[in-house]
């Protein structure tokens, strides 16, 4: 494997490359804005009805960053299904096999860098927000500090996923409908809209088995309520998820760059 | 001269899969039927063939990219598809269709990066990087969003981010592919120097003669996967139509004059240009004849447009062994 500096500089090009799309980030942005706006009246409305003052363990102010955080999360995710699916299915991929680097690492800090621009700004947006809508977050440095130490596996490990799906395009024509299901998959078992905390104990049971809830759930449950017994569960369930998915995807690419010459000539 | 690369009986066979009637039929496509080659370092090579002979498929077997189904290759000594990574660094590939620049940063961002990956020294990367600035005239758009340039400059940009880490062998796949004219004549003129110059193995597609002709000094044509003609450029111009053509200016019209093999291509006034089957008639009769008919200032015997050359090879079915062609 290259030295990781090669890999950080892959990323930070990226990155660089991604401000071009400032105009799109600002657009989910926007979108982000309304999103939290209707979820602080629903979560308004759920806490009056109910009376209670936490539901799940979260306060409605804790409810509302934990929203802007997940949402952060989750509109920052790059297309990274259809790059390497066009990669697979055009040949565009012989480009990145000319050169020294592994083609997995590479799309992996290509979606870092991209993510890294699309989350700073969404994530700037929320607190913003949720600041105005529910005051200053009800949180410590150390819940910052934990968020911040979650993030980058959530991110790869939200990548390795994708990229299995995006490497399947050396045998199926078209990936965009896995790639469609894995995403509402992780909105709704992830605990986008909803805090894992507040579904029925057997489906919870049945997500600790999944990688979705340490993509987005972990890491903001993280940021309203820090615990390090938590972050270290969180931290290798992440581990453990990006080495299976890793694996698969590692498997399926090895077995489809055989193929590369069906794909784009 | 030592071998840049080397091809032995290198085969490749895709599988189409199907669907009809609830069953799966497999279909085997042989792409490239068993090429065996030498290239020396140094040499310009050019692969003719129309579309679907197995030009790409070959460079990306010879590039590590696509597996080969049979056969022997070796790249720099190194067996691409084995040692892929490796012999990365000792190649360069430029795919007219691909781009390897970042869009929407400048070729200057690209090259940073190319740098950082293939692992050149700060030093070896500013020397090499200004050279190729000054060789390929990017000089003028270095900064530019990769978007924001021509087909022209973006191109040069790309060839020149594939030399950046000195390789020993150029691949190039259509190259010229969408240029305007001018931009093919500087793209030609470029590599066809550090083909010279630097003593860069060259293995060159394209569709265009001028490219071929510019460029290369030998000639492959492959038809159906298989090299059916190898042979020096000019050699090919010369003798594989067995026609010439013929530019007679004369200081007044000439008389009328007629001769089997001979077709005029154009006539104004006292000017002339012939089409002669060398085939039919010997050249030296034409010239006589020529010269009997009128007081002659000026005349030109050309070969043949290497176009008129390969669309010739398209179109005639395979040699076979009896020909005395390639194998």
């Amino acid at each position: 494997m290259n030295r990781p500096s090669v890999y950080l500089h892959v990323g930070r090009t990226a990155a660089r490359s991604h401000l071009a799309y400032l105009g799109e980030v600002a657009a989910r942005a926007t979108f982000l804005t309304v999103l939290l706006y209707i979820f602080l009246q629903l979560w308004r409305i759920t806490y009056a009805e109910t009376g209670a003052d936490r539901l799940g363990g979260f306060t409605l102010a804790q409810m509302l960053w934990y929203l802007a955080m997940t949402e952060a999360i989750i509109l920052s995710a790059p297309p990274v299904t259809p790059a390497i699916d066009q990669d697979a299915r055009t040949g565009g991929i012989a480009v990145h096999l000319l050169r020294p680097i592994s083609y997995p690492f590479y799309r992996l800090w290509v979606a870092l860098g991209e993510q890294l621009v699309r989350f700073a700004l969404n994530a700037l947006v929320g607190a913003v927000l949720a600041t105005a809508l529910v005051g200053p977050a009800p949180l410590a440095a150390r819940g910052v500090a934990m968020f911040l130490v979650a993030i980058p596996l959530a991110f790869t490990l939200d990548f390795t996923a994708h990229l299995g799906i995006g490497l399947c395009a050396f045998w199926l024509e078209d990936t965009s409908g896995l790639a469609l299901l894995y995403r509402r998959a992780t909105m709704l078992l992830g605990g986008v809209l909803l805090p894992i905390d507040l579904f029925p104990a057997g489906l919870r049971s049945a997500l600790a088995f999944l990688p979705f809830r340490d993509v987005v759930y972990g890491p903001a449950h993280l940021f309203v309520q820090p615990d390090g017994d938590f972050l270290v569960r969180l931290l290798v369930r992440q581990a453990t998820g990006v080495a299976a998915l890793g694996l698969v995807a590692a498997a399926v690419y090895r077995a489809g760059v055989r193929r590369i010459h069906a794909h784009g000539g | 001269m030592e071998a840049a690369i080397q091809l032995d009986n290198l085969q490749k066979t895709f599988v189409l899969t199907r669907w009809r009637r609830f069953r799966r039929v497999r279909t085997e496509v042989l792409a490239v039927a068993g090429i065996t080659l030498d290239v020396p370092a140094g040499q310009a090579v050019a692969i003719i063939g129309p579309n679907g002979a197995g030009k790409s498929t070959t460079i990306k077997m010879l590039t590590g990219i696509v597996h080969p189904s049979g056969g022997h290759a070796r790249v720099r000594g190194m067996v691409p598809w084995l040692e892929r990574r490796r012999l990365a660094g000792r190649i360069g590939a430029v795919f007219g269709q691909r781009s390897q620049l970042w869009y929407h940063l400048p070729p200057r961002e690209t090259f940073e990066l190319l740098a950082r990956i293939y692992g050149l020294d700060r030093e070896r990367y500013r020397r090499m990087r200004d050279e190729l600035v000054d060789r390929f005239a990017l000089g003028a758009f270095l900064d530019r969003p990769v978007r924001k340039l021509s087909l022209g400059q973006r191109m040069r940009a790309e060839v020149a981010a594939s030399l950046l880490h000195e390789p020993e062998v150029l691949f190039l796949d259509e190259p010229t592919i969408g240029l305007d004219a001018v931009a093919r004549q500087e793209l030609r003129a470029v590599v066809r120097e550090w083909n010279r110059e630097r003593g860069v193995t060259l293995l060159l597609t394209s569709h265009d003669a001028g490219d071929i002709e510019h460029v290369a000094k030998r000639a492959l044509v492959i038809h159906q996967g298989r090299v059916v003609l190898d042979d020096s450029v000019a050699s090919l111009r010369r003798r594989y139509l067995g026609s010439k053509v013929l530019r007679v200016r004369f200081h007044e019209p000439p008389a009328p004059f007629h001769l089997a093999g001979i077709t005029v291509v154009k006539s104004a006034g006292s000017a002339l240009k012939l089409h002669v089957d060398t085939r039919v008639v010997a050249i030296e009769r034409v010239m006589t004849a020529v010269l009997k008919s009128g007081p002659v200032a000026d005349i030109a015997i050309e070969d043949p447009p290497l176009d008129e050359v390969i669309a010739h090879i398209y179109t005639r079915p395979p040699p076979t062994a009896e020909d005395g062609a390639p194998a």
